[in-house]
Formats: structure tokens, C-alpha cells, sequence
């Protein structure tokens, strides 16, 4: 059996729909017509009258299940794109992210985000919104890297009382395959060792893992040893791992998709000058995408993000200090 | 069978790169361990690539007459896996092949070909999903100044360097025999380690407190530009002051005695610079170098300038005393402005001791010898006795002139004991 990512996904949501009566899903024609990406297909047919489509307003998706969760249910909002999120931005950050604190009840969602970039997808279908919404207090941000990470993660989500915003990445969607649906997984909140080295650390997650992983592949070839740390939760942030991985190698390089200005990285990196300064042989380094928006041209976006060739560049540059 | 690279090695202490100037060899030739395959020219010398392991020669990716860091690439060899694992290459070579991450709970691997299910899909996502961004130049020489422009070599200390040597109770002086080879020739945590390491072979024997001490010091006080100067001084006048004297000073007390008050004429010499101030001595403290078991003491006699020379042979005798059982007074073992030290007394003629941190000068006296100086009285040749004085002092205060003068005039108050 092949599994895709996008096929953990949706099974993800058939056994939460399943197992738990609360769940529902909810968002721009996933019903009938299964979803932008597929992500819910058939759903529908195997679980009459807990699909729904809901009006073309995200705004108004992620109200109503604000109201549905305080009231005892498990929405899961499926977002078309990551970068449509910012419409409800209100509803997520002033609503969701602090209904706890302000009411003592909480707020158990699932917002998924289709997240990252494609070759033509251009400004308003490729952006990476983890740092945007890790930066407020109350929410959970997931980053799923692989297909098990992608189940597993989602049904400890949907199972978690917080509001969760789960990016998973569509460049992994079709392309990223396991033989099976893992039957259990790293608790959120822990980051995993990709590969084991001790030259030096990459701290990165979702679909630039993979990146990572070629650029030390290629590194290899010259009898450098790189370690790889996939985040898989944005927040909270697991930095007992990065820095035990910082001790080991005294160098650390952070990679992410999303735009380079304060961020996932910039938090990663304050977080070991602050905590293991004593641990670093050379400075901390930070590969990003470009601070512009995202180009539509399929070369201009290859050059726009990180690839596995800019990452072996910085890597060089790093373990030459 | 695996390829490995074959990589620019390290050719030595403070180098970063080289000219590649000769390639002995071609595409599909055979070589044997240790073959020299290239020519390379560094800013010190020509020296030669050699080959890790016996192989076939595939690839040569390195361009003549071009520069290329240590570490890089210059080409490849096909070599046996075993001879591939002896040379160092994990598993056998073969890391071109996309690895599968070890920890993950079963394999997973990015197919490209599998045909995604998009059907009625209104985004379409493409297959190809991978772009490759040209690489000029796979590896660049080093440029710019990767560490900090004011530091360089051993002087730069990351924050772990720093970390691991408080650690093991080590000082930046301590690398000095480290060969860097980090950028600009800083020593890496990696070199630090295999230094720490090599140390276990040698025979070891603990520094005592006193040696740590005076290490701690020198290191200190090398942390400024030192300079030293001297002259000669004629000593008869002084010898024969003293034999005719009651109390019989010692010659180090003389030279203690002229300097302060040479330095009482300006007190600006025996300064410090702390950054844009010259700060003058309070008053003129001045010690003087004993030595003691695995180390040396410097007692201070306070106000030299206002003592004269017979009041101080008592407290001098009994300071000597008190150092040599390591009972000095709290007195006498604050800080001093100048130190005088009389290496002679060691047969030796000339020296440059370094002042100690908190002074600017120290003032050293050598043996004295029978020399012939012309005599205008008796119209010839006559036996006198000379020493060298030597003054080292932090050029950051002091130029060569202003030392020699002040020498000089050390020299001109010893020509009369009597005063002093």
C-alpha cells in the first residue's frame, strides 16, 4: 500500500469523524466536490451531514466554529490556501487565541492550512503563515514534515483542547508516499532527529526537511556530517532538542520557507544565543525565503525560496567559520 | 563501486586556500595510496594533493592555475568499499543516493513519477515539483572577513571556545601551539578538542599556585605593547658608597632609590593609559623582584621618593625575609607603580622583563664586569665596572626616547650614591 500525505490527511479526518462524534468538517466545497486538493474526499458520502460546504467568507467559516467548539464540538475548517486565513485573522487571533483566558472555556479547533509554495502558484497561493500565527498567545502551530507526522499529528490536534492551525504542505500533498498509516507518533510539541550528525544542526520543518536532508546527503560526499532536526510543531517550540543538538555540533543553521523578517527562525536562533550561547563555535545562521512576495515565474520561485543547493551554500559558508 | 572526492587537504597552519599549479593526472588513470595527484601553491609554499587510497581516477573537477579552500572538491576517485571505508567515507561512498532518515517509523521517499490523483482538482498542482538553482562555482574561495575584523587566528574565541576553556580552567595563551583551521586561521571547537585530547599523552605534573599566579600576570601584562631599552651605568661610585657606608644598602635598593626619584620628576613615566587619560601614581610605590621557591615575589616600599636610602636597608632586609617565607604585610603587597629587579645577581648581562600588569615600567639591573674606560686625569686606559640598566615599558605610554631619558637619568643620580 502506498500512502500519500494528502492520503493521510484525509484518513486522519475519517478516523476522527469515526471515533468522535463531535467532529465535523467545514469549509469551501469539500463536500460533494471533496475539497480544493482532495483532502476530503468522499468524506461526505461516509459521513452524511458532518461535511459541510460553507459560504465562500472565511471570516464567517471560522466564526461559526468558534461557537460550535465552545459549545462541546471538534470543528475542523478547512482553509482553500493558507494565505486566504488572513480574511478570519480576527476570528483566529482575538477570538479563538484568547477565548480561554478571557472565559475559562476552551476553544477546540483544527484550522488546516494548505501552506508553502508550488512552481506557479504565485503571491496569494504559496504562502507559509506559521510564524504569523505562532506570534499569539493561545494557539497551537503544527508543521507536519512527513506522511506519518501528517496523521498522527492531525488526530492529536483534533484531540487537543486548544485551537491548532495545522500547515501541511502542498508541494508534499501527492509526491510524499510511506508504505502505511503509522499507528503511533511523537507527542506534538517534540521535535525528531532526522538525521544524525555533528558537524553541524539544521532546525527547519515541513517541505524544506526535505531540502535539508539533500543538502546533507550532499555535504556527505565530502565527509561532512550534518544533523537535522525537524521542528514539526512551530509552537510550542521544542528547544531541549535544538539545543542537545547544538551541543553536539556548535553550529546551528535555520531554514524555513516562509518570508526571512522575525519569524520561526529568527525564534529559534534567540532562543539558543539567549539559552546556549556557550554552545555555539560559530554564529547562528538563517535561510529564508526572499523578502518579497512570491513570484509567479516557476525559475524566479525556484530562486525564491530555499532549495537543497542554497542550503548546502549556507551550510559551506557556516562550517567554514 | 563507490566514488569519493578527492578534497583539497589541510596544507598547514593559517591557510585557507591554494593555486591549484600542476595535475598530474587524467580521466580513467589508476593511482595508489598516497600518489601526489596535483600540484598546489600556497602564500608559503608549492606542495603537493595526494590520494587517500589506491582507485581509478573518474572526474577531475578542479581547474588549473584556479584557487579552491581547503575541503573542497577537486574531483573523484572509483575505489573499492572497503577502501572507501578505510579512507574515512562512512558508508563506503555511496551518500550520493538519497538517504532515508534513520528515525523515521517506516521509510518515506519523495517520488516524483507517481502520478498524483487530480482529477477534478481546480488548483492543479504539477509533478515536476523540483527546480535546480545553477550553481556558479560548487565551491568559492574564502572572502570577506568571516570573523570579526579586530581579531583574528588564536585571538578569536567563539562563545563555546570560551565556555570549554573556563571549563577546564584554561586562558586564550594556553592555544598559542593550536594550529587554527578556521576562518582566518581561528581555532575551531573541532581543533580545541583534538588539542585537549593529544594532552592525555603527554606526562603531566600540576603548576603550583604560585606559577599559575605569575602565568596569570605575564599573560595579563602581554595584553599591552612592551618594549624594552638599556644603557650602561658605571658602577664604581655606587660599590664604593657602599663599602664605606655603615648600613650597607643593596645595589637594588640604589637603583629603587634613583628611580623613584627620577620618575618623582615626572610622574607622568610611571602612568597608565586607561583609554583616552594618562592616570598618575598617588604616590611612588616601588617593588622589587625576589625570588622564591617556583616563582617571584614583588615586595613594594611605599613613598620611595620621600625615604632616603639608610631608613629603607632595614625594612628591605626584613621584606626579603618576609617573602622568601610568603609572610608578606598587606602593605606590601598592593599595587606598586615600578618594579626593579637586579637579574644580575643571576650572571646574566641584559634582560627584558615584563612589568607586571598594573605598572608601566620595570627596571632591571645586569652583572657587573671590568671594563677599560678612558680616563682624561691619568691620560689612559683604567679598569672600571659596569652594568647594563635596562627599562621595558608599555609603548603605549613611553616612546624609546622618553625611556632613554629616563634611564639616563637613573643612570646620572647613581653617579652620586651620596644623595640618594
Amino acid at each position: 500500500m502506498n500512502v500519500t500525505y494528502l492520503d493521510a490527511i484525509r484518513e486522519a479526518q475519517a478516523k476522527a469523524l469515526a471515533e468522535d462524534d463531535r467532529v465535523f468538517l467545514y469549509g469551501q466545497d469539500i463536500a460533494s466536490f471533496g475539497g480544493a486538493f482532495k483532502a476530503t474526499k468522499r468524506l461526505a458520502e461516509e459521513f452524511p451531514g458532518r461535511v459541510l460546504d460553507s459560504p465562500i467568507s472565511e471570516d464567517a467559516m471560522v466564526g461559526m466554529a468558534i461557537g460550535a467548539a465552545i459549545d462541546g464540538m471538534r470543528p475542523i475548517i478547512e482553509m482553500q490556501f493558507a494565505d486566504f486565513s488572513s480574511i478570519a485573522f480576527n476570528q483566529i487571533v482575538n477570538q479563538a487565541g484568547t477565548h480561554f483566558y478571557r472565559t475559562g472555556v476552551p476553544v477546540p479547533f483544527v484550522i488546516r492550512l494548505p501552506s508553502g509554495g508550488n512552481k506557479g502558484s504565485g503571491p496569494f497561493h504559496s504562502q507559509s503563515l506559521e510564524s504569523l500565527y505562532a506570534h499569539f498567545p493561545g494557539l497551537v502551530v503544527l508543521m507536519p514534515a512527513t506522511v506519518e507526522d501528517a496523521y498522527t499529528m492531525l488526530l492529536d490536534a483534533v484531540a487537543l483542547d486548544d485551537p491548532v492551525i495545522f500547515c501541511e504542505h502542498k508541494l508534499l500533498y501527492y509526491h510524499l508516499k510511506a508504505e502505511a498509516l503509522p499507528t503511533n507518533g511523537l507527542p506534538i510539541g517534540k521535535a525528531r532527529i532526522a538525521r544524525a550528525g555533528t558537524h553541524a544542526t539544521v532546525v527547519t520543518a515541513s517541505a524544506m526537511l526535505h531540502e535539508a536532508l539533500k543538502a546533507a546527503n550532499q555535504l556527505a560526499e565530502e565527509a561532512w556530517d550534518i544533523e537535522v532536526v525537524d521542528l514539526r510543531s512551530a509552537k510550542p517550540i521544542d528547544t531541549d532538542t535544538v539545543l542537545a543538538s547544538v551541543a553536539r555540533t556548535g553550529r546551528i543553521l535555520c531554514v524555513a520557507e516562509s518570508f526571512p523578517w522575525g519569524g520561526l527562525n529568527a525564534e529559534v536562533i534567540a532562543r539558543v544565543v539567549a539559552e546556549g550561547f556557550h554552545l555555539l563555535d560559530a554564529p547562528p545562521l538563517r535561510l529564508n525565503s526572499r523578502d518579497t512576495p512570491i513570484p509567479y515565474h516557476p525559475n524566479l520561485w525556484a530562486a525564491h525560496r530555499p532549495t537543497a543547493a542554497s542550503i548546502t551554500t549556507a551550510l559551506r559558508k557556516l562550517l567554514g567559520f | 563501486m563507490p566514488r569519493i572526492p578527492i578534497l583539497m587537504p589541510q596544507l598547514g597552519e593559517a591557510i585557507a586556500e591554494a593555486v591549484i599549479r600542476a595535475i598530474r593526472v587524467k580521466p580513467q588513470d589508476r593511482v595508489e595510496s598516497d600518489q601526489e595527484i596535483m600540484e598546489v601553491e600556497t602564500n608559503k609554499t608549492n606542495m603537493g594533493v595526494t590520494v587517500p587510497c589506491r582507485g581509478k581516477v573518474i572526474e577531475i573537477t578542479a581547474a588549473l592555475d584556479a584557487s579552491y579552500p581547503v575541503g573542497a572538491t577537486l574531483g573523484y576517485l572509483e575505489v573499492s568499499a572497503s577502501d572507501a571505508a578505510k579512507a574515512g567515507f562512512k558508508d563506503g561512498g555511496n551518500s550520493r543516493k538519497v538517504k532515508v532518515p534513520k528515525n523515521g517509523r517506516s521509510p518515506v521517499r519523495v517520488d516524483k513519477k507517481a502520478a498524483p490523483d487530480t482529477a477534478g482538482v481546480h488548483f492543479q498542482v504539477d509533478e515536476d515539483d523540483t527546480f535546480t538553482v545553477a550553481e556558479t562555482a560548487a565551491v568559492r574561495p574564502t572572502v570577506g572577513l568571516p570573523v570579526p575584523a579586530n581579531a583574528s587566528g588564536a585571538t578569536y574565541l567563539s562563545p563555546r571556545m570560551k565556555a570549554r576553556m573556563q571549563e577546564l580552567g584554561l586562558n586564550a595563551a594556553d592555544l598559542s601551539s593550536i594550529p587554527g583551521t578556521g576562518a582566518g586561521g581561528r581555532v575551531t571547537i573541532e581543533d580545541f578538542e583534538k588539542f585537549v585530547r593529544q594532552l592525555d599523552s603527554h606526562a603531566q605534573s600540576p603548576a603550583s599556585p604560585m606559577r599559575i599566579a605569575v602565568a596569570d600576570a605575564m599573560r595579563r601584562s602581554c595584553l599591552r605593547p612592551l618594549a624594552t631599552v638599556g644603557r650602561p651605568v658605571l658602577m664604581d661610585r655606587m660599590l664604593l658608597h657602599r663599602k664605606q657606608s655603615t648600613f650597607k644598602p643593596g645595589l637594588t635598593l640604589y637603583v629603587l632609590r634613583a628611580l623613584a626619584l627620577a620618575i618623582a620628576e615626572n610622574t607622568a613615566v610611571g602612568g597608565r593609559l586607561v583609554g583616552d587619560k594618562i592616570i598618575h601614581p598617588k604616590s611612588i610605590d616601588i617593588g622589587f623582584a625576589v625570588e622564591v621557591d617556583d616563582g617571584v615575589l614583588v615586595p613594594i616600599i611605599r613613598e620611595v621618593n620621600n625615604r632616603k636610602l639608610e631608613d629603607m636597608v632595614e625594612p628591605y632586609h626584613q621584606l626579603v625575609k618576609q617573602a622568601h617565607s610568603r609572610k608578606l604585610s598587606l602593605e606590601a603587597t598592593g599595587t606598586g607603580i615600578a618594579t626593579v629587579t637586579n637579574f644580575g645577581s643571576f650572571g646574566l648581562a641584559w634582560a627584558t622583563p615584563i612589568p607586571l600588569p598594573e605598572q608601566n615600567l620595570v627596571l632591571g639591573l645586569g652583572v657587573g664586569r671590568k671594563v677599560p674606560v678612558w680616563s682624561d686625569e691619568v691620560g689612559t686606559f683604567v679598569p672600571a665596572t659596569e652594568a647594563e640598566l635596562t627599562l621595558s615599558f608599555d609603548h603605549r605610554i613611553l616612546d624609546g626616547g622618553a625611556a632613554g631619558r629616563l634611564l639616563a637619568r637613573v643612570a646620572d643620580l647613581l653617579q652620586t650614591p651620596a644623595a640618594l
